[in-house]
């Protein structure tokens, strides 16, 4: 039996990595190398209910570099100066535990604490400021065929990653631009799923016990201005809402698809001026339905994805920008909209990939109801394009990854250049820069020729 | 890819570790390799694993070898079950323990052994919020080899069958770790040759047992630039296997340990188990997988 000793020296130990000792007959070693992994005793009690906790810890920087000025209007500009936007630290907590047969439940959140120079520090009186919040919370029970999710949770529907037409039960909150990925930004809600998990096919439905709404951009972010009248959160008064929606889904040889539909409220709000022009802005609601259909293609190292979703009764002059809100205009007509995302991934070789996503959208009968001379927000068809390129170096070590997004009008244009770099099981260095141009016809005409660098360092146990 | 990487892992580990027990006095270099890949058949199928793969860099210090740094360590879990009319396609899924940054990431594997026929490879990520599939490219044939989870291991070093694509000469019988071997170049022909990183590979085949203790992997320029060692070689459902493998890269002076913790095969698996399922319940799964631990006992 081939067995013999390696042994695991200091860090500073002086290495001779001569051929010679290398590549000598009787290269000996045992396993006690790597922590005796095979002298731990099996664990064949229950587990701990502590061993389901995940922690990381991290810090990040992030700051707007270059100074310029933006023209929004012609004749009126302003300057932007070069300034720390983030300097926080973040403690996010995962925790599983299948504590019975059966039985399993999951929870995560977050704590995040703002430092000097940091926006939210600045926007409380430059003090020291922090904020909470529990993102996963649900209890699981699968039987059978069949699984039931009761709490805080996201439903992800869609094929196309990252603008997908359908990825809309779930509300979302782009707070600054270091979040522009809409996995980074969508957030839980209270709903009881349910999966039945058939021979040849699934069914996912779910009821969503408590819709919320995009978010107001936080006051200090960057995406905040300062509005006429103060934006709140939807005002319930008592009165129940809910949504429903069922998806079915089949995997075939090299393909996916799925068909769903769904009642659901929109997640951006549409805010009015108060009737006695004193207090805070209305907040609006509107229902519509979602029908949709997905499905994906995978020709060799090439996946295809497409998605389609038409939406009865949606505002049509709702205004919807990440981190932006709904303000009202003189329209109030509610219509019919169809919509398609569809792209691809492809894998350039095992280390190397890229992906493109395409959403256009377009109203039906977008005259109807209009008065001479009125035209929609959105008229035409509108939408955004993604590309996303990332590339694995040194043994999964490295990271380097890039995401150009623009409008379909050409209207603005976001770069983003990213590196992540594992230092070890624990550590990891996350650094990004982003860049943005915009014409005045874009509402991201107030970050044109932004530069923004930033850096994250993680803990993670 | 880490598809690819991980379909190959869970469907051919072994490396040619694991050789029947059939004595083979009288056997070619392709007899012994086609022994092998039986054998890894055979231990692949209905199975359930838990794996450490440690990597460090390394060097040599007072003529030991040891770690220069602070090892990299992943767990992971897998289940593995053989499918077809000659159980040569595999369906798996592996769930990774460790690290904490990548605990829970859920990865489906349907690998078929028709070459014309894609394989398919479902990830699931939390962040993602549902199973997506992946571009994860063509059979086996087609693919190039890729690092097991950032390891020193590749696809190549894990795959199985090909045989036909080399030629094989057992070059002497000898002894090494007090083991009497026989010692086999095995030489890709010049498709294979394409496809493949090594010039030929030399493997030090256990006589008794029919384990590979030790293979040597050979660049065009017949430096050899990797070389794999085996321990922990123990018997296992009636199949010697190699419980702990050690890849050194002689050219970047790394080495990983893959270091079967629990094996288990002939199991009773439900097929349900092996679906997109077990990716996002993980109630389901995590029951699932205590019925496994459960006949074990």
């Amino acid at each position: 039996m081939f067995v013999a000793p390696i042994a695991y020296s200091q860090q500073n130990e002086q290495l001779n990595l001569e051929d010679e000792a290398i590549l000598s007959d009787e290269i000996i070693f045992d396993d006690n190398l790597f922590d005796n992994v095979f002298d731990e005793q099996p664990n064949d009690g229950p587990d701990s209910w502590l061993e389901g906790f995940t922690f990381s810890v991290s810090q990040q920087f992030y700051g707007q570099v270059n100074n310029h000025s933006v023209e929004p209007l012609p004749g009126f500009s302003f300057p932007r100066q070069a300034e720390m936007e983030n300097n926080r630290l973040g403690i996010n907590i995962r925790y599983q535990n299948g504590f019975a047969p059966g039985w399993l439940i999951q929870a995560s959140g977050q704590t995040r604490t703002y430092w000097k120079h940091d926006y939210e520090h600045e926007a409380n009186n430059k003090n020291i400021d922090a904020e909470y919040r529990i993102n996963e919370f649900f209890l699981q029970r699968s039987f059978d065929q069949h699984s039931i999710k009761f709490g805080r949770q996201t439903v992800v529907w869609g094929e196309t990653v990252g603008n997908s037409v359908l990825d809309v039960i779930n509300h979302f909150e782009f707070r600054d631009l270091t979040i522009i990925d809409i996995e980074d930004a969508r957030l839980n809600q209270w709903m009881v799923v349910w999966d039945y998990f058939g021979a040849g096919s699934n069914w996912s439905s779910f009821v969503n016990l408590y819709p919320e709404f995009n978010p107001a951009s936080v006051r200090g972010s960057p995406f905040f201005f300062e509005p006429e009248f103060n934006l709140t959160d939807y005002k319930r008064d008592g009165e129940a809402l809910a949504e429903v929606g069922t998806q079915w889904r089949k995997s075939f040889d090299r393909s996916d698809i799925s068909f769903m539909a769904a009642y659901l409220y929109e997640n951006q709000l549409r805010y009015e001026d108060p009737v006695s022009a004193i207090g805070d802005a209305v907040a609006k609601k509107n229902d519509f339905l979602l029908l949709g259909f997905s499905a994906n293609r995978a020709i060799g190292r090439l996946l295809l994805n497409f998605d389609l979703a038409f939406s009865h009764n949606v505002l049509a002059d709702s205004f919807n920008f990440p981190g932006t809100t709904a303000l009202s205009s003189p329209l109030d007509l509610k219509k019919d909209q169809i919509g398609t995302s569809f792209g691809f991934e492809w894998a350039v070789d095992n280390e190397q990939s890229l992906s493109l996503g395409i959403q256009a959208q377009k109203m039906l009968d977008e005259d109807e109801g209009l008065l001479p001379g009125q035209q929609l927000f959105n008229q035409g068809v509108f939408g955004s394009w993604l590309v996303r390129y990332s590339n694995i170096l040194l043994n999964s070590d490295l990271t380097l990854s890039s995401t150009l997004q623009g409008d379909l009008n050409g209207d603005s244009l976001l770069a983003l250049l990213g590196v992540n770099y594992t230092i070890n099981d624990n550590w990891a260095v996350d650094a990004q820069i982003i860049s943005i141009n915009a014409t005045s016809d874009s509402p991201l005409v107030f970050f044109d020729e932004d530069l923004r660098v930033g850096m994250t360092i993680t803990y993670s146990y | 890819m880490i598809a690819t990487s991980l379909r190959l892992l869970i469907g051919s580990i072994f490396l040619g570790v694991c050789f029947s027990s059939v004595l083979a006095q009288d056997l070619t270099g392709f007899d012994i390799m086609k022994l092998a890949d039986d054998a890894q058949r055979q231990t692949n199928d209905s199975s359930f694993n838990r794996m450490q793969l440690s990597s460090c860099k390394f060097g040599v210090t007072d003529g030991r070898i040891t770690c220069a740094d602070r090892p990299r360590v992943k767990s992971l879990e897998s289940v593995a079950k053989n499918y077809g009319p000659e159980l040569k396609d595999t369906k798996s899924v592996t769930v990774t323990l460790e690290p904490a940054a990548e605990r829970g990431i859920g990865m489906l594997s349907y690998t078929y052994d028709e070459t014309d026929r894609d394989n398919e490879t479902w990830l699931y990520l939390s962040a993602l919020g549902r199973v997506k599939r992946l571009a994860s490219g063509d059979s086996d044939e087609d693919t190039e080899p890729a690092s097991l989870f950032g390891s020193e291991f590749t696809t190549e070093d894990t795959e199985t069958g090909k045989l036909e694509e080399y030629t094989f000469n057992i070059l002497e019988e000898t002894t090494t770790a007090g083991r009497e071997v026989w010692k086999v170049e095995m030489i890709p022909n010049e498709e294979r040759a394409k496809k493949t990183r090594y010039s030929r590979q030399v493997h030090y085949v256990d006589k008794e047992r029919h384990v590979v203790l030790r293979s040597e992997m050979y660049d065009q320029y017949e430096k050899e630039v990797k070389r794999l060692m085996a321990s922990r070689v123990e018997l296992v459902n009636d199949i010697w296997m190699s419980r702990s493998l050690t890849m050194m890269n002689l050219v970047t002076n790394r080495l990983s340990n893959m270091a079967f913790v629990e094996i288990y095969t002939d199991l009773d698996i439900e097929d349900e188990f092996l679906s997109q399922r077990t990716l996002t319940d993980a109630a389901y799964r995590e029951t699932e997988l205590e019925k496994l631990r459960a006949q074990l006992n």
